[in-house]
């Protein structure tokens, strides 16, 4: 899930930053530039590690900065596809959910990718809200009465298990209408259908059930 | 700015954790507004409620030395550690062809292993008993807002009752003087 990189950078250094220990005043430099961003097939920076070397340090004429080269390690948040990640569930419409760790929120489990024979049933008084049920075994939906079947329904109560499908860092788009959503420079395709994934409670019941029997 | 090496060796959840915690995060939440930024504490919230909060480095050695049995992948032992499955059918979906690799008693020796060494993190259950044992509390609370607001509705009508009758005075007082001004 995490992941150090090692990065090289020419940083200017303002000189509000001067009074401070030069390794603090260029953390801090770093940390303003890098967190909470991502950069196209690395993932999203977490933190600076450490810093493994500063070399420069010169002032260029008309410049009140310092400029270095500084070379540093990032915690990214890259998962690997295949990864099984706890996340929470953020949205879901009739297209699938999207989910959120909390620090990400670029997650989202496509109808295709959600347990087999699934469905999801829209609120009476608004049509673009529902949630999404898995008819567990149960191939015959509308001839039997679905008091009898386990109902397992995926809502924000817990917390769900999903597998990484696969990462992509869509390009900047050019023009966005006004109406889009906002750009996310990392998507994350996860799955639900295998067993053991899905809300946390889904198995924990199916193990409770078999330690009866 | 150059990327020099795109992988210079995964974390698992626990190091990052760990990184963040001697950086001064905490739950505290006066402590985070000083020490790290808003999307680190982020971070940390998500992992202080993983599996891996109660972790050390001893566990993660261990547990290390003890993966050479099986013949796991790197990334598989980093998914076990960080995500701590319990059950057979929480491993299930971490391991690749785990029917393949594995017989049915190793998976179950995997499991008990992961059991052993690894620190159990504060269950949701009991969570859950906590959040029980403040909701009876919330809904005396509730019952006391209840009974504030009938009080409150009460002597609103109360009031209400004494503007009519104060009304009804001045409508007396007036038809009285409607009276006097016919007579006149």
């Amino acid at each position: 899930m995490f992941y150090l990189s090692l990065i090289e950078h020419t940083l200017q250094l303002p000189p509000y930053l001067f009074n401070r220990p030069l390794d603090e005043a260029i953390t801090e430099q770093l940390k303003s530039l890098f967190l909470d961003k991502v950069i196209a097939n690395l993932g999203l920076c977490i933190s600076v590690y450490d810093i493994r070397s500063i070399k420069g340090g010169f002032v260029f004429p008309g410049e009140g900065s310092s400029t270095y080269t500084v070379e540093f390690r990032l915690i990214m948040f890259r998962p690997f596809v295949g990864e099984v990640i706890v996340a929470k569930l953020k949205e879901c419409d009739a297209r699938g959910l999207r989910l959120s760790l909390g620090f990400f929120e670029d997650i989202y489990v496509p109808e295709v990718h959600l347990p087999t024979k699934s469905h999801f049933e829209c609120y009476p008084n608004n049509r673009n809200r529902g949630r999404w049920i898995w008819n567990f075994g149960g191939a015959a939906q509308s001839e039997e009465p679905q008091d009898e079947e386990p109902q397992f329904v995926i809502d924000g109560s817990d917390r769900i298990k999903f597998r990484v499908h696969s990462v992509s860092y869509p390009s900047i788009p050019l023009e966005q209408p006004e109406d889009a959503k906002p750009f996310a420079p990392m998507l994350i395709i996860g799955t639900l259908d295998s067993d053991g994934l899905g809300p946390v409670s889904w198995w924990e019941e199916a193990e409770m059930l078999e330690e009866e029997s | 700015m150059k990327i020099k090496e795109a992988n210079a060796g995964p974390l698992t959840n626990f190091e990052v954790l760990d990184f963040l915690r001697s950086r001064g995060a905490s739950k505290d939440p006066n402590k985070i507004m000083t020490s790290i930024a808003p999307s680190e504490s982020k971070v940390f919230d998500y992992l202080v409620d993983s599996a891996a909060c109660n972790q050390t480095k001893e566990h993660i050695n261990e547990f290390l030395e003890k993966c050479n049995n099986y013949r796991l992948a790197k990334a598989e032992i980093l998914n076990i550690i960080n995500l701590r499955p319990s059950t057979l059918v929480e491993i299930d979906p971490i391991i690749e062809k785990p029917d393949k690799r594995f017989g049915q008693d190793q998976l179950e020796e995997l499991v008990n292993t992961v059991v052993e060494v690894l620190p159990e993190p504060p269950s949701q259950k009991d969570a859950e008993q906590g959040n029980n044992a403040d909701e009876p509390k919330a809904t005396n609370k509730k019952n006391m807002d209840e009974n504030a607001a009938e009080t409150q509705t009460t002597d609103q009508e109360n009031m209400d009752e004494d503007d009519d009758e104060l009304i009804d005075e001045g409508q007396i007082g007036q038809d009285e003087e409607i009276e006097q001004m016919e007579d006149q």
